[in-house]
């Protein structure tokens, strides 16, 4: 999915690496996720933070992300997305516990 | 005097008061045996309920959330609590009385708040100084779901086996019908007819 020319499968040990770094960004960055949560709840009261960060993410995906491919297409229509990134955001809010390196393994491996 | 421990997380409180099993050896502020738990949502009322019923209600919160991120349409229900997602953003929690002719409670929670009680209960699991009585509950997950989360498994399971069997075998009989010449067969019979 990546705009990249090689293709390097990940090792197990990165693929640790990497999740507990996400784990420990999404426990330093639970407030914003949280209000991107409740943004989507009332759209009419919280909808410029909703907007804010969608239009960020497709700008990321557009950036770095291989445009050529179905599934990245999927990411950035924008009817389509709103189920992905939810999902996404909720995965991340519910693993920042100290056990949230665990959950989100076992998430990623059921997604 | 009873010990009191409150577990917090933006807008949600889960407070637990007990005491210690001092049969146990535990120490003053530890929390073996509880006497009151109450989930604060703000905003929203109060929710307490009887001590064995703590564990239950975590579980089917645990339960819902998996549901959520693997299902399309979640749904928990059982005799104590009934979670159902309304839309992607919106949940409806029946929270069910045990005393008769009391009505059950009806709340709306949204992501934000849902995931606030999942981190909330999160902190109490890995609490060292409460120990919670995990009773085991009945799978009363419905079975749409049920069907969907295993015979998905159990029919590729069952169907997969002869199904590359059979491959197999037309993959092998049609490679010898290749190098089969019938006209090679017939010229081979007459020579022996000859003889």
């Amino acid at each position: 999915m990546r705009k990249s020319y090689v293709t390097n499968n990940i090792k197990l040990n990165e693929f640790d690496a990497l999740i507990r770094i996400t784990v420990e960004m999404s426990k330093y960055l639970y407030p914003y996720i949280r209000e991107i949560l409740k943004s989507k709840e009332d759209v009419e009261e919280n909808s410029v933070i909703w907007n804010d960060f969608n239009k960020r993410f497709i700008e990321l995906i557009k950036e770095r992300f291989n445009l050529d491919s179905i599934r990245v297409k999927k990411l950035l229509n924008q009817t389509e997305n709103d189920e992905i990134i939810i999902k996404s955001l909720l995965i991340l809010s519910f693993c920042i516990s100290n056990q949230g390196y665990q959950k989100l393994k076992n998430f990623l491996f059921d997604f | 005097m009873q010990n009191k421990l409150s577990f917090n997380q933006s807008l949600v409180s889960l407070e637990i008061i007990g005491l210690p099993d001092y049969s146990n050896n535990e120490n003053k502020d530890q929390i073996s045996i509880i006497s009151q738990w109450k989930l604060t949502i703000v905003d929203k009322p109060l929710i307490e309920g009887k001590i064995e019923h703590l564990w239950p209600i975590m579980n089917a919160f645990y339960i819902y959330s998996n549901l959520l991120i693997k299902n399309e349409i979640p749904i928990y229900e059982s005799k104590l609590i009934d979670i159902k997602a309304e839309n992607l953003y919106i949940h409806n929690i029946v929270l069910k009385s045990s005393k008769p002719n009391v009505k059950p409670l009806i709340l709306k929670i949204g992501n934000s708040l849902l995931s606030d009680t999942l981190n909330c209960f999160d902190q109490l699991n890995e609490s060292p100084k409460v120990k919670i009585k995990k009773t085991d509950v009945p799978n009363n997950i419905s079975k749409k779901i049920r069907f969907g989360l295993i015979s998905k498994n159990k029919f590729l399971n069952f169907i997969m086996p002869p199904f590359i069997a059979i491959f197999s075998l037309i993959l092998f009989s049609s490679t010898f019908i290749y190098f089969y010449n019938p006209v090679d067969d017939k010229e081979k019979n007459e020579l022996i007819n000859q003889e």
